[in-house]
């Protein structure tokens, strides 16, 4: 009688021209956090399809509570007891919090045919308890922050404990990625109540977290397990090392490369001010400097990104491009002068997922390519294709869609776009959000290409520890106003309890 | 990722490829089609759809005149869409080598000038009812464009509304329901109300013009709220056509005012003949669609046989009206006893005069 | 630095998240509001308007009238509005209605026919459209063609069935009775309003209370997760269709009643109207937002204001635009809706 909830024995999977998963294997025990890392492309995601009933593997097993069993839908694999929280979120916001945790699952609560809300919401009121969620069951979904859906979800994947007779497991896909440090505490903290009840997967690309919470984690890397360490005895250089088979150094920020800015002002910003936002922000920014902005939710720093990008209109103060004053009605406002925005939200903002690289890349400069009002393709396939060459975007041609190219190429697309367009300043809005290892470094590697340019960048950064590493000054921000401002130059870089004092 | 099942994308695949097979055997079939009508004429009635009582008592008329001859008869259906029905003749008169006699009711009056080129360039004939371009005239385009009919919406409208301030002595207000702003027709038919209500000196006022556009819920919505603005002040309910004024009743009787109010309209279809019996309409004007459907083709035929020579007829033989009747309950029992009847050889018997053009 | 693990460590106690939340909640909520209840703002404020301008609008005897108008295109919504949550349409209604008024007419006492089986006909009427209905859902899933396509198409086939049973004829309905449905007026009610009123019931009730209600509202809100939570996607939408129908046709069965007679063209501007009520009453397009109750609140607007339009005798061109205005206005106000949802 083995201790094992579930198991994946020698799996294997292969499409045409690549082998997703070769001779996988691992295990969860009751009441364990197993966590789960590797690049994108090391098949985290075809074992997650796998285990969610999308694909069936060609060889090997898996085995829940230690029988085997075939998971042909994603209905089935709940049914059998493994509960997946997706990285893009399910939960339908037209529905209520019950209605969503039991969609699909409404006959338990037929009375003559019709559904007994009364029974319904009780019965979630139950589950959301488990995960300390303080909302009421009829409440629509829409009105939910993002972190309390995903407590939804959890609270619907924790439903079935309850339902079935073995144990469960829950697969947690990048639940963290788009969470503040305060909501990732509280999921934390439901993680370890759950323990309890559930053994839990965990994958994510934040190996600090990995490791606060997980108490063994497997490594992937080309569609094997490379590695398999108790949590206890690893660090995050261990990690990194087995995932990328490389060695890393802390010139994973690329420190070397930072260079003392220039003198000439690109940018100043005075005494700018949003209403309910932030106020008298001022600072000067030269070109080669790396400003990052240090500060969690609320701070203002997210605001202050889209007023300088113009995307919205500040209150107050006043903003200068090399000398001259101006007013930014809008984005186009902004890219004439000089300044662009990498948005978080990349594939919402930043790209036209159905335009092709090439097309992307020349969205913002397309009157370089045109004359006379009719694009010329060749100038925009080779200037395209410069790009991809300068920056290692790995796509099939300049020709592919954009949508089909995975987050860290994505994002290099959306750096080649500025640089095409010409901009002198460029706002990057947590860039390496949802990225993997290799390819931050990457990225990390173009900021260095681009403030060795003479272009100014403006960092808000995706962990406090990139925002050190890569500025050259940080700007601090509490509750709307400048509560600090840190030379940061290569060698002599600020510590992070310094900077978390006038953050928090 | 989804995986769609291969059975639901094969069997729409071969689907597809069928019904293109059919399409392209439709195409190749044609040539073998013409052989066969080389020899004689066919004869064809275009119009809107036969879905209506009066486009259907037309398409029978054709029909009637065919089987008295012993000529292949065709029904053409535009829906309403006048390239589909500019499609149709064209295949049509390919079809026959240009041997067609073609009487077309066209869906819109432009459509008409087209309609003529093609028959003309084909050889065939051609008489066109109701709608035509003012300058597009029959003697223009000898000998093929035979003859265009149509009906004087102006003086029947104007004798139907006078039958209905008859039947209510004439002195009081009025609510008209119009037809679709742009047709002629309606045009013509609230210029006859007009004049009626003019030549009362006062006596009848019109309280309110809406126009219903053909649809009979309209007429019903808007009669129900004529009731509320002017409630008794309505003595009576003008209706460009039966349609309308039968869903103008529905309204009087949802509201126990069937039979007091009376309601006039125009097209003559059995509805409203026998809502003149039961005395609640107090008029109606049959037109003739047997006469047209079945003329519209006598006439061309009688030249293509050599029988006349429409090239020497006068011009009101070229373009005419035809007659209207006029039904109120002094004379239905007559009409319905003895329908109009139609002598095929008789060619412009009926024929009420040559057509004028108002600028309505 | 395993245990200290983040970005900035020192969590904000619970209290000061839960006053964020409620904060955004409450700014939130109020839009939210707003946009919910804009359709009844519409109706009551056209209702005073034109009310300022003739008492008579607020009468008992036009409130009957208007509710008389009202009572087929509310039937028509309450099976359009199923398809559209969805996420799809189905614009084969007047072929629908025109097929199932033919029908029923031939089948009470009639001019053209011997059958007279009195209510009963309302049983094949409804039958008719329910057939209609499952063979829209079913060539759409099958085919994996737009229902746009599909039910465009069974429109006009049910058009032309209706077209060549009668062949331009028009039959008049004899069946006092059966015309009780529409002439009949328990407690001075019309009785047709009686049945618009039970549908609405009963659409509300599969609407609420039902798994397939339920997993309309999910399979339009977003189909992917609906399917992998188990939903049996394909059977709602054919059944959604199905239902669709068999309300078209007992529209069509009043709409024979109202007029005492059955002809193909009875249907004719229907299909615009009852769109034109699901959309202005607040459902979206696009699917997953919107209810029943929206769909009655939209028929009375394009109800009243046509209604208001007479009395207040704007003249015949002006209202045409007036009508396409609202048609903006509403679609306007439905999308600024979906703006709304959570990007982040």
């Amino acid at each position: 009688m083995s201790d094992a909830v579930l198991e994946v024995e020698h799996v294997s999977k292969a499409f045409p021209g690549v082998k997703a998963l070769d001779d996988v294997s691992f295990r969860v025990n009751r009441g364990e956090v197993i966590g789960l890392i590797g690049e994108n492309g090391a098949g985290k995601s075809t074992l997650l399809k796998i285990l969610n009933g999308v694909y069936q593997p060609d060889a090997g097993a898996v085995k829940v509570d230690g029988r085997p069993v075939r998971l042909l839908s994603p209905r089935q694999a709940f049914d059998s007891g493994i509960a997946m929280v997706f990285q893009e979120q399910s939960v339908l916001s037209t529905l209520t919090v019950a209605e969503n945790i039991f969609l699909g699952r409404e006959q338990e609560f037929l009375r003559w045919g019709l559904i007994d809300k009364r029974r319904m919401n009780a019965a979630a009121a139950v589950e959301l308890k488990k995960v300390h969620l303080d909302i009421g069951p009829a409440t629509p979904c829409a009105r939910l922050t993002f972190a309390e859906r995903q407590m939804v979800e959890i609270a619907k994947a924790l439903s079935l404990d309850s339902r079935i007779a073995s144990d469960i497991t829950i697969l947690l896909d990048e639940p963290t990625s788009v969470l503040e440090s305060r909501e990732v505490e509280l999921l934390f903290s439901i993680i370890r109540d759950l323990k309890a009840r559930a053994s839990i997967v965990f994958i994510s690309h934040r190996l600090e977290e990995v490791l606060a919470i997980c108490d063994r984690i497997y490594v992937m890397r080309d569609g094997k397990v490379v590695a398999e360490v108790p949590a206890a005895e690893a660090t995050v250089h261990a990690l990194h090392t087995h995932m990328v088979g490389r060695q890393l150094h802390h010139e994973y920020y690329r420190e070397q490369r930072q260079s003392p800015p220039g003198d000439e002002v690109i940018l100043r910003a005075d005494g700018l001010g949003k209403a309910g936002a932030f106020r008298d922000v001022s600072f000067e920014l030269r070109a080669g400097e790396v400003l990052g902005i240090a500060g969690v939710i609320g701070s203002g720093r997210e605001e202050l990104a889209r007023v300088l990008a113009g995307h919205a209109a500040p209150d107050a103060g006043a903003l200068t491009v090399h000398g001259r004053p101006v007013r930014l009605a809008g984005a186009s406002d902004a890219v004439a002068n000089g300044i662009g925005l990498v948005p978080a939200e990349r594939k919402v903002e930043g790209l036209v997922a159905q335009f092709s690289v090439a097309e992307n890349m020349t969205l913002s400069a397309l009157g370089r390519f045109a004359s006379r009002g009719v694009i010329r393709f060749a100038a925009e396939r080779a200037e395209a294709a410069r790009w991809v060459e300068r920056l290692h975007v790995r796509t099939p041609s300049t020709a592919a869609m954009t949508g089909g190219l995975s987050g860290g190429n994505q994002q290099k697309v959306v750096l080649a776009k500025w640089r095409i367009a010409g901009v002198e300043v460029l706002i990057l809005d947590h860039p390496t959000r949802g990225i993997d290892v290799g390819a931050k470094e990457d990225v990390y590697e173009l900021v260095r290409d681009i403030t060795a340019d003479g272009l100014a960048v403006i960092l808000l950064g995706d962990t406090l520890d990139e925002v050190i590493g890569l500025s050259s000054r940080i700007l601090v921000m509490r509750d709307g106003a400048v509560t600090a401002t840190f030379d940061a130059p290569a060698g002599g870089k600020p510590e992070q309890v310094r900077i978390l004092e006038h953050m928090v | 990722m989804t995986i769609t099942t291969a059975a639901g994308g094969i069997a729409r695949r071969s689907f597809l490829k069928g019904a293109a097979g059919l399409g392209a055997a439709g195409v190749l079939g044609a040539p073998f089609i013409v052989r066969a009508q080389d020899a004689t004429w066919t004869l064809a009635n275009s119009m809107r759809s036969v879905a209506n009582p009066y486009h259907a008592t037309f398409a029978k008329g054709g029909e009637e005149f065919a089987k008295s001859i012993g000529a292949t008869y065709e029904v053409l259906v535009t829906e309403g869409n006048s390239e589909k029905g500019i499609a149709d003749i064209k295949a049509l008169l390919q079809r026959t080598g240009g041997k067609l006699i073609l009487n077309v009711d066209p869906n819109d009056s432009p459509d008409a000038r087209t309609i003529v080129e093609e028959v003309q360039a084909a050889g065939g004939f051609v008489v066109t009812q109701w709608n035509k371009p003012d300058d597009l005239h029959p003697w223009d385009h000898d000998p093929n464009y035979v003859a265009h009919m149509s009906f004087d919406g102006v003086p029947n409208a104007e004798a139907v509304a006078n039958a209905l301030f008859a039947a209510f002595g004439g002195e009081g207000g009025v609510v008209a329901l119009g037809g679709i702003l742009s047709n002629v027709p309606a045009i013509e038919r609230k210029l006859g109300l007009d004049n009626a209500i003019a030549a009362t000196g006062g006596k009848v006022q019109l309280l309110d013009f809406q126009p219903a556009d053909w649809n009979e819920q309209k007429a019903f919505d808007i009669t129900q709220a004529w009731i509320t603005r002017f409630g008794d002040e309505i003595k009576g309910v003008f209706a460009a056509n039966d349609g309308m004024g039968l869903g103008a009743l529905e309204a009087l009787r949802q509201n126990g005012l069937a039979g007091t109010v009376p309601v006039v309209g125009i097209d003559g279809i059995d509805a409203a003949v026998a809502a003149i019996e039961a005395g609640e309409f107090a008029g109606t004007v049959a037109w003739d669609p047997f006469w047209t459907g079945s003329m519209g083709l006598a006439i061309p035929y009688a030249h293509a046989t050599g029988k006349i020579d429409i090239t020497k007829e006068p011009h009101e033989h070229r373009e005419f009206y035809g007659t209207g009747i006029v039904v109120t309950k002094d004379n239905v029992a007559e009409y319905k006893a003895n329908p109009p009847q139609t002598d095929f050889n008789d060619l412009w018997g009926k024929a009420t005069g040559q057509i004028q053009y108002r600028s309505a | 630095m395993a245990a200290q693990g983040l970005a900035g460590r020192a969590p904000r106690p619970a209290s000061a998240m839960a006053q964020e939340r409620r904060r955004a909640a409450a700014g939130g909520r109020l839009i939210e509001q707003w946009r919910r209840w804009a359709p009844v703002v519409v109706l009551i404020g056209l209702c005073l308007v034109i009310g300022a301008f003739n008492a008579n609008f607020f009468s008992t005897g036009n409130l009957v009238r208007l509710l008389n108008s009202a009572a087929i295109p509310v039937v028509l919504c309450m099976g359009a509005t199923f398809v559209i949550l969805m996420g799809s349409i189905d614009l084969s209604v007047e072929g629908v209605v025109a097929l199932a008024a033919v029908v029923a007419s031939l089948l009470v006492a009639n001019d053209v026919t011997a059958i007279a089986i009195g209510h009963l006909a309302i049983v094949p009427a409804l039958a008719v459209g329910a057939a209609l209905g499952f063979l829209n859902g079913w060539l759409h899933i099958r085919l994996k063609t737009p229902s746009f396509m599909t039910t465009l198409g069974m429109g006009f086939v049910g058009l032309g069935i209706a077209t060549a049973i009668l062949g331009g004829v028009t039959v008049r309905i004899s069946d006092q009775s059966f015309r009780y449905l529409s002439l009949g007026r328990p407690l001075g009610v019309p009785m047709a309003v009686w049945v618009a009123a039970l549908c609405v019931v009963v659409a509300l009730v599969i609407q609420e209370r039902t798994r397939f209600g339920r997993w309309v509202y999910a399979i339009g809100a977003d189909e992917v997760t609906a399917r992998q939570a188990g939903v049996p996607v394909e059977r709602t939408r054919i059944l959604a269709f199905v239902i669709a129908g068999v309300f078209a046709a007992l529209g069509g069965v009043l709409a024979a009643a109202q007029f005492g007679q059955g002809h193909a063209l009875i249907a004719n501007g229907r299909l615009f109207t009852t769109i034109a009520a699901v959309i202005v009453g607040g459902t979206a397009l696009s699917g997953g937002v919107g209810s029943v109750l929206n769909s009655v609140i939209g028929v009375f607007i394009v109800v009243v204001l046509a209604n208001g339009m007479v009395l207040m005798g704007i003249p015949p061109y002006v209202q045409q635009g007036a009508q396409g205005l609202l048609i903006i206005a509403a679609v306007a106000l439905a999308l600024d809706r979906s703006k709304l949802a959570v990007v982040k």
